[in-house]
């Protein structure tokens, strides 16, 4: 007998592979959509008016307290209840998007603050605005940081789309658990989806690694 | 801005209170400075001298009195949000500070630093700016460094890229806060004959330092301030050789050691 | 729209139970992956290639694959070959993904550790076991705490994903309860209630422990 049937490996790659790409799919468009929501996260954070920041501290706090799971099945089974009625891949990217920029805010503030406050200082000293200060001195410094927290969190969010499959999105672990069933070779099937999660996240990780030199090369001028 | 005769002073403080929490650290402060002039503030650390600068160019937000630029209110209580924003903005456009840590901006190459704001704030197209910031980094004696960047100048070449820096905006005043304490004593006086260069051109300066030596060489009055008060001021010649107030004297001898005793007469 | 709370009451017992099953899944997975964490780090430091790179190849593939994907393969890979009841396959599938997590952490406050300690403590006389076990682990293990909390704060969370191969926690007695009700939002609402409380008690109760920690560090 031998260890692996590479007939039947050769069989379901393709299927596999159409099942990757909507991991990636989700995946991207969630990080997209949630980099927004985390970006308005921190406009609100520093925002004047109490109830603002408060707001966006309770958001964070109860998003980053609770299961994405059980949020996720809120939304997709509770959602009509409240009129809220979503295809399954839309609350896919919807939720993994409100769920990932609540951390994502997090990320983005902490790259903020790694910032030593005299450069705040001498910008505004200049006469730069709060929010040009943000644009010219900043940002273009914490970047670097930035990108790497992001980095991380990308790769969780395509480790956590695998659970849309709960909603029968059909994403890799989806596809990779119906193969199991129906040809009972997990071992086989387990090693090729692994193997397409693992490319996906070193192609995150090679991307984050090039984004953050290119981010951070005035360091090493 | 208002255009101001010539014997309106070009900084001047009155009453200027500044508390934080309960510590009361600048206890009713009132200052000139008249225009071309340069005034030196000496003191303890904890005296309250880095915030008094400070608060002139508006870093700390002062609780009482007025501080006026030119004859124009930079604190002005009246304001709010935006349109203070703006006023604050434009008032620190005509000062430039020069803080003890340099504060460079790393991701920036020299040129850029001192080109920034004339570009971003003015409108400067980018051949004037650069014309602008290489004629100001050879008035700091960096002329051969424009694309150098930060990490790689000395802690001297810092400090002298921030001062043209700050002189890009064409500034009414500058503001020196402790500008030599950060660094090596090798590196004090590259630094040290900049500032002179911008005293000899009567650029108005007021100069927190503890350099007793250049403050009393190159200043044309001197204030010693201690507990949020200034104890004693005076032409820098008598307070420096022959002050009035214990305190002053006691603060000389304790900081001075041998380097200025020897000018000292006593 | 209209909300009705009334079957979240009735259902009270049941959820009670729930969260009854999953603070003891939470309680069972942190014994274990905490101490097998520690186990599989000290194997992987302080043995030969062939044993240790397999064991760093497992901590290598659990953290770069989705935890559903290895329960899916845990649950109908082991049942192929041995008969194992599903709730042990939860355990020790959220068992080996948070081990592999926590050794990883292991790993590396073991050698900050090690570094100057070693020989401070051999130039003692004491042996390499000896200096291992009595002045290594236990500053390692110090040290891995914040880490180990929030891990575990994490896994807790993670322990809702077991209901997908039907292990009866919190969710999956609360999909009950909705299959006969027919009211999702309620009950998922307060499902997210209660992780939330639990997620304010183990935050509170990390920090407790981390001060506490601190001063053996």
């Amino acid at each position: 007998m031998e260890l692996m049937d590479i007939n039947l490996m050769m069989e379901i790659t393709p299927l596999l592979i159409k099942a990757a790409w909507i991991t990636i799919d989700i995946s991207a468009r969630g990080l997209f959509f949630g980099f927004f929501i985390a970006s308005a996260l921190v406009a609100m954070r520093s925002s004047r008016f109490f109830p603002i920041r408060s707001l966006a501290r309770a958001y964070v706090s109860v998003v980053r307290g609770t299961p994405y799971f059980v949020q996720l099945l809120l939304v997709f089974y509770g959602g009509p209840a409240i009129g809220l009625r979503l295809d399954p891949f839309t609350c896919g990217v919807v939720v993994g998007a409100f769920n990932i920029g609540a951390y994502m805010s997090e990320a983005i503030r902490g790259a903020i603050e790694s910032v030593d406050s005299g450069q705040n200082e001498a910008s505004r000293s200049l006469g730069f605005g709060r929010f040009a200060t943000l644009q010219h001195i900043i940002l273009p410094q914490s970047a670097g940081l930035m990108i790497r927290s992001i980095g991380v969190l990308a790769i969780i969010l395509v480790k956590n789309s695998s659970l849309v499959s709960i909603i029968s999105v059909v994403e890799l672990t989806y596809q990779a658990q119906r193969l199991i069933g129906s040809t009972y070779k997990p071992l086989e099937v387990f090693t090729l989806s692994a193997l397409m999660y693992i490319v996906i996240i070193y192609a995150v990780m090679g991307l984050v690694e090039f984004l953050y030199r290119r981010a951070t090369r005035y360091t090493y001028l | 801005m208002t255009t101001a005769t010539t014997d309106t002073p070009m900084v001047e403080l009155k009453g200027v209170k500044k508390r934080f929490g309960d510590l009361e650290v600048l206890k009713g402060i009132d200052l000139k400075v008249e225009r071309g002039k340069i005034v030196s503030i000496i003191g303890p650390s904890g005296s309250g001298k880095s915030t008094l600068l400070r608060s002139i160019n508006n870093l700390e937000e002062i609780d009482e009195g007025s501080i006026l630029l030119d004859g124009v209110q930079v604190n002005r209580p009246d304001l709010k949000g935006l349109a203070y924003e703006r006023h604050i903005n434009h008032i620190r456009q005509n000062m430039g500070m020069v803080f003890q840590h340099f504060n460079l901006f790393p991701h920036l190459s020299t040129l850029e630093n001192v080109t920034l704001a004339p570009r971003k704030l003015k409108g400067m197209d980018a051949r004037s700016a650069r014309d602008l910031g290489l004629e100001l980094l050879e008035r700091v004696g960096l002329a051969d460094k424009p694309s150098a960047y930060p990490n790689s100048l000395s802690g001297g070449q810092k400090q002298r890229v921030a001062i043209a820096r700050a002189l890009a905006m064409r500034p009414k005043v500058m503001l020196f806060d402790e500008a030599t304490s950060a660094l090596d004593p090798e590196l004090v006086e590259e630094v040290n004959q900049v500032m002179k260069g911008l005293a000899e051109e009567h650029m108005t300066m007021l100069i927190v330092t503890h350099e007793m030596a250049f403050a009393r060489d190159v200043s044309d009055w001197a204030m010693f301030m201690d507990g949020g008060v200034v104890v004693e001021e005076n032409t820098p010649d008598r307070l420096f050789t022959n002050p009035d107030q214990e305190r002053t004297c006691h603060f000389l001898r304790k900081h001075l050691g041998n380097q200025a005793s020897a000018q000292m007469p006593s | 729209m209209e909300f009705n709370f009334a079957p979240v009451i009735t259902y009270f017992p049941t959820l009670i139970k729930g969260v009854g099953a999953t603070l003891l899944i939470g309680l069972v997975v942190a014994l274990l992956s905490i101490i097998g964490g520690q186990i599989v780090a000290v194997i992987t430091l302080y043995t030969r290639k062939a044993v240790n790179w397999p064991l760093r190849f497992f901590i290598w593939l659990f953290m770069t694959t989705p935890l559903l994907l290895q329960l899916y393969f845990l649950y109908f890979g082991l049942g192929q070959w041995v008969l194992i009841p599903a709730v042990a396959v939860g355990v020790l599938g959220l068992g080996f993904h948070y081990m592999a997590y926590n050794a990883d952490i292991f790993l590396a406050t073991i050698k900050s550790v090690s570094k100057g300690q070693y020989e401070a403590s051999r130039s003692l006389g004491f042996g390499h076991v000896a200096t291992l076990f009595h002045i290594i682990l236990p500053q390692a293990f110090y040290r891995a705490i914040p880490q180990l909390g929030n891990n575990m704060i994490i896994m807790v969370k993670d322990i809702s994903v077991l209901s997908a191969i039907g292990i009866a926690e919190l969710v999956y007695l609360s999909q009950y309860a909705i299959s006969v009700t027919f009211r999702p939002f309620e009950f998922y609402i307060t499902i997210a209630v209660i992780y939330y409380f639990i997620n304010i008690l183990m935050e509170s109760g990390q920090s407790w422990v981390e001060r506490r920690a601190a001063a053996r560090r």
